[in-house]
């Protein structure tokens, strides 16, 4: 099946290739993968014994949301995956920049926050654990693909949003 | 010039805590000002007469005792991972040194941004190659001392089979002591907590010794990793340095573009770094220069920016905002306590003018070596060029990039807040171009020793 697709594609890959290729994907660093200015991370994580119940009360509690996420200002999104009846975890972002940029200023400003969550992991030495960062890239995979829509930063995108507003106020206020 | 100097006499005493016996005194104590001396790159092709060499060196190698009022002209020595290698450091000690000191500056141009005109296959030919080993530094107040220091070193040195000399750097004294662009500089630095001496006006808060010195807490309450044995990483640091030469043709070209008298090219000069080339900060004296600020140690970085949340006094890209921001509210979840830097910076060259306008004028040696001391330096040099320097998200700036060392890429802007309307300038091209670099450790006065021992 997926030869028949592949060979009714083709063609049509054929002509693009004639027009300029897009930009190819680019390490974020010690781990992951980075197109542009936003990177995704992508951890497969044992669970520590009650960890999975634990995780799941917490993220229950701001409804799955946890947008305290706000603050950070580089994290375009999160996803907590529990995985092979709660004894695995799948967490993945996409967020601003390189992988070891923040990670140092995360464990001075939220130690205790990202503990709450990471304690639910096997083996988590915790954030000010010179062995955090070696336990983050032991567990993370580095994506084969990635694809992002737009090449904006999340505070890029939210300077847009209150740019387009202000313009269409101020166009509505002249159009008369 | 010595701390107290600067402070009148008397600088605010506080507790010692860290072993500034040990220490090497270039560490702690302040540039002199006016200040001369040399900088020295050295080779080793015989590990015995490596070892002789600093045996024999380092008794005159000073401490940081006493740091806020020595006055003698001091030395300073630190190696490269070649040239701990080179001496016969063993194995399982240089494998304990972190991966970008160990494969050098050179090596790391992706993660430090230095392509195109910063590219290491630019650099001078000692720099990024391997040969670099040790390098010593003079520093002194005064030409004869700075002479009879660099004598005493020289002896060792000279003629010394096993050992050459790649570069010999002399420095000072600018006129005013001017930077290469015609700024006071290195005026901001961070206070050290234990170091013996409370925080000046405006420097904030001290910082836990353990960022700038191995061995201590840091920040997040614990050591920074050291290298071992704890002999050789205990008390020391790491330096980093960046040989910048100095596009003074440009520069003033840029000044004169659209600023038709020289009282608009120095506030555009002055919106650029954030103080007047005077060192009087914009916070104090937004409008007009006020020199007597600029010359004041107790007044010229005696601000915050709780005054200036919109930028309209110092832009928000800025070279001073973006290396120290201070209390800005930043859009990124940020420590800023976590990536500050000593800086024991030297001009060279021929001084500043700014009547110098061609392109020949870009090329005359003259420039900076920019120096710098952290306990994780490597790591901080990788965050400034990715975060603070050559991008401008952290400031809601987008792409743009520090009008002092960014390197720009055509097209570059640079925005100064203003009502109604901001200013965004166009054609803001690379001011400084990087030339060479090295990392360097720089050990205590017992790792010396350790180093100097006959194996």
């Amino acid at each position: 099946m997926g030869k028949t697709a592949l060979e009714s594609v083709l063609s049509r890959l054929a002509a693009d290739a004639s027009r300029k290729p897009p930009p190819p994907v680019q390490s974020a660093g010690r781990v992951g993968s980075r197109l542009g200015k936003v990177s995704e991370l992508t951890i497969i994580v044992p669970f520590a014994p009650g960890g999975a119940e634990r995780l799941r009360a917490f993220l229950r509690l701001f409804g799955g949301n946890l947008a305290g996420a706000d603050d950070v200002g580089t994290v375009h999104d999160m996803r907590f995956v529990f995985l092979d009846n709660d004894t695995r975890m799948l967490f993945a972002t996409a967020y601003d920049g390189d992988w070891d940029a923040y990670i140092d200023d995360f464990a001075t400003k939220i130690p205790d926050f990202l503990d709450i969550i990471d304690s639910a992991w096997e083996g988590w030495p915790g954030i000010r654990s010179p062995e955090a960062k070696d336990y983050l890239a032991k567990y993370q995979i580095t994506a084969e693909g990635w694809y992002v829509a737009n090449d904006l930063t999340v505070a890029e995108t939210r300077r847009l949003r209150r740019i387009g507003a202000a313009l269409d106020e101020f166009l509505d206020k002249i159009e008369d | 010039m010595t701390l107290a100097d600067r402070v009148g006499g008397r600088p605010p005493r506080g507790r010692v805590t860290i072993e500034l016996d040990d220490i090497q005194a270039t560490v702690l104590r302040y540039r002199p000002e006016p200040y001369y001396g040399t900088h020295m790159m050295l080779h080793v092709e015989d590990a015995r007469a490596g070892r002789a060499f600093l045996r024999d060196l380092t008794p005159l190698v000073a401490s940081a005792a006493d740091w806020w009022q020595a006055r003698e002209p001091w030395i300073a020595v630190a190696l490269t991972y070649a040239g701990l290698a080179a001496l016969g450091v063993p194995e399982d000690s240089l494998q304990s040194f972190p991966e970008a000191f160990r494969v050098g500056m050179a090596a790391r141009a992706e993660e430090l941004r230095d392509h195109g005109a910063n590219d290491p296959r630019h650099w001078e030919p000692a720099f990024g190659s391997g040969a670099v080993h040790i390098g010593v530094s003079v520093f002194s107040d005064s030409q004869q001392t700075w002479r009879d220091t660099m004598d005493a070193a020289r002896r060792h040195y000279e003629g010394r089979p096993g050992l050459t000399v790649l570069t010999a750097q002399d420095f000072g004294a600018q006129p005013g002591s001017l930077n290469p662009l015609g700024y006071q500089d290195s005026i901001g630095q961070p206070a050290i907590e234990g170091s013996g001496v409370e925080p000046l006006p405006g420097q904030g808060p001290a910082i836990k010794a353990g960022e700038f010195i191995l061995g201590y807490p840091g920040e997040a309450g614990v050591p920074l990793p050291t290298p071992a044995p704890d002999v050789l990483g205990r008390n020391g640091t790491y330096v980093g340095l960046r040989k910048y030469q100095a596009r003074v043709g440009a520069f003033n070209r840029f000044l004169h573009a659209n600023a038709r008298t020289e009282d608009e090219r120095e506030l555009r000069a002055a919106k650029l770094v954030g103080r007047w080339r005077s060192g009087a900060p914009l916070t104090l004296a937004p409008n007009r220069d006020d020199p007597a600020l600029g010359a004041d140690p107790l007044r010229n970085n005696d601000f915050t920016y709780a005054a200036d949340p919109d930028g309209k006094k110092v832009p928000f890209g800025s070279h001073m905002r973006r290396m120290n921001p201070r209390d800005t509210r930043l859009t990124i979840l940020t420590d800023v306590n976590i990536h500050r830097i000593m800086r024991r910076s030297t001009t060279f060259g021929v001084p500043y003018d700014p009547n110098a306008l061609s392109p020949q004028d870009d090329e005359t040696p003259h420039g900076l070596y920019f120096i710098f001391l952290s306990a994780k330096a490597m790591a901080t040099l990788e965050f400034l060029q990715q975060v603070w320097i050559n991008n401008g998200n952290f400031m809601n700036l987008g792409d743009e990039r520090d009008p002092n060392v960014g390197l720009q890429e055509d097209g570059a802007t640079f925005t100064i807040p203003r009502a109604p309307v901001r200013r965004r300038i166009h054609g803001i091209e690379t001011f400084n171009v990087l030339r060479g670099g090295e990392y360097f450790f720089l050990p205590s006065l017992s790792a010396l020793r350790w180093l100097g021992q006959e194996r």
